[in-house]
């Protein structure tokens, strides 16, 4: 039994995330084994980021983590079929709208441009 | 990577979920929809062990590639095809822990973990890939297994890209990826000898000759009838993978026989053709009861591979007892 707890502790399983780049999110890379936090990141790196950018690492054990259950994906998960009052889909007229006044439309392509404004 | 699985020894059958008629219906209804199944979501029995059997041979078999491998570090031509080798074993190692974890994690309820299943390696329950059994007698060994071994493992794992469980088709994506580079490092050595001086051409003539029956045994048996058993069915019917043992075998001869022969090669099977009509290969079949041999840890390089796993095992016990965590009791 002495034996059996002994091993749980030196295999603990931990999730890795990384970073690409300065604008990415963290995303999921996959789990690992390790008896502490910092051989996990030792591994992860050797694990997962061998050839890929990397700009940052996070290990997390995974006891540590709420994730949805089984049952709690299937409910939570499913997504309203009405969820227009949401996003633009409703504001579509407003192109012709500006049009009429000899406008441009201010749609997301033209907003999330303006990183580049000219203007000091 | 592997495509023989076979019932008997190995991880056992421990019914932890009681079956439940509704419960499966649901779940085939799920996987028929192309939906991913996770570790945690209800699975039939039948399901789980057989993604055991199939990922904890695969992981395995990633581990034991390495070895045929390695012996090629030392003695690379070149230090560029030193680093190469060196980054391809480095992978098969990488492949190995994404999979045991894939495993593990499918084992649990059965209160199983790696120390098990490196146990059953070496105890020869677990069973690794027939082709890491062989010797890698030249350096044309070292890329015929980049080439046409890599090629057989990109043909079977592609194939299963779309498999229903997860966690398994999420670790393919990226073994995949990587096998790519695996296969162009093999080709750039092959290339380099069958462009190269009538020695060279005849050391890589002499590697695929021997190599042949190997490569063609890679995909398991046709029928469960060849060797007594066989899991392609379930493999299937689950949605882990969409083609037989055949299909993949026919699918491999189909993309690397051309140019197999572009390169001025031969196979050592001279009846070898491709059947118009019936649109597939004719060939020799491999000595089966061989196959079965070489996977029982009876080939060639069996033993002294296994052994060396067990020496590396135990040398590192010491490392895993120092950081393994006191137990606290109370």
């Amino acid at each position: 039994m002495a034996e059996n707890e002994k091993k749980a502790t030196f295999y603990k399983t931990y999730e890795v995330f990384s970073r690409k780049n300065d604008k990415s999110h963290a995303q999921h890379q996959f789990s690992l084994l390790a008896p502490n936090e910092e051989i996990a990141l030792a591994m992860a790196q050797e694990n997962f980021m061998r050839r890929e950018d990397v700009i940052d690492v996070w290990v997390v054990a995974r006891d540590n983590i709420r994730k949805m259950t089984s049952e709690e994906r299937k409910q939570w998960t499913k997504r309203l079929d009405n969820k227009d009052y949401r996003n633009t889909k409703g504001y579509g007229y407003l192109r012709k709208k500006w049009r009429e006044k000899e406008q441009e439309m201010l749609d997301e392509k033209e907003i999330l441009s303006w990183k580049e404004v000219a203007r000091k | 990577m592997y495509n023989y699985i076979e019932h008997g020894k190995g991880a056992t059958a421990v019914s932890t979920h009681q079956e439940d008629p509704e419960k499966y219906a649901e779940f085939m209804e799920r996987i028929e929809a192309g939906e991913k199944i996770e570790a945690d979501d209800w699975m039939p029995d039948e399901y789980r062990q057989t993604l055991i059997k199939l990922i904890s041979m695969h992981g395995i078999s990633e581990i034991m590639g390495a070895l045929p491998e390695k012996e090629w570090v030392p003695k690379a031509p070149s230090l560029k095809r030193k680093l190469g080798i060196m980054a391809k074993v480095q992978d098969e190692m990488g492949h190995g822990q994404l999979l045991l974890r894939v495993a593990e994690d499918l084992m649990a309820p059965y209160g199983k973990d790696r120390e098990d299943i490196m146990q059953d390696l070496l105890r020869g329950d677990l069973k690794f890939h027939n082709v890491f059994h062989m010797a890698t007698k030249s350096w044309a060994d070292a890329g015929l297994i980049g080439w046409l071994v890599d090629g057989a493992a990109i043909i079977t794992q592609t194939n299963m890209l779309d498999a229903s469980y997860g966690p398994y088709q999420r670790a393919l994506q990226r073994i995949c990826a990587e096998e790519v580079f695996h296969a162009q490092h093999g080709e750039a050595i092959i290339m380099a000898l069958a462009e190269g001086t009538e020695e060279q051409k005849a050391m890589l003539q002499d590697a695929l000759n021997r190599w042949w029956p190997a490569l063609l045994m890679f995909f398991g048996p046709p029928t469960a009838e060849t060797t007594g058993s066989s899991k392609q069915e379930a493999t299937i019917k689950y949605r882990i993978r969409k083609s037989t043992n055949e299909g993949l075998r026919q699918a491999y001869l189909d993309k690397y026989l051309p140019r197999i022969f572009s390169l001025g090669l031969t196979v050592p099977d001279e009846t070898i053709h491709y059947d118009e009509e019936k649109k597939k290969w004719i060939y020799q079949q491999p000595d089966w009861n061989e196959f079965k041999q070489i996977i029982s840890n009876n080939g060639p390089r069996s033993q002294a591979r296994l052994r060396l796993r067990k020496i590396a095992h135990e040398n590192s016990a010491w490392v895993r007892e120092a950081l393994a965590t006191p137990v606290v009791t109370a």
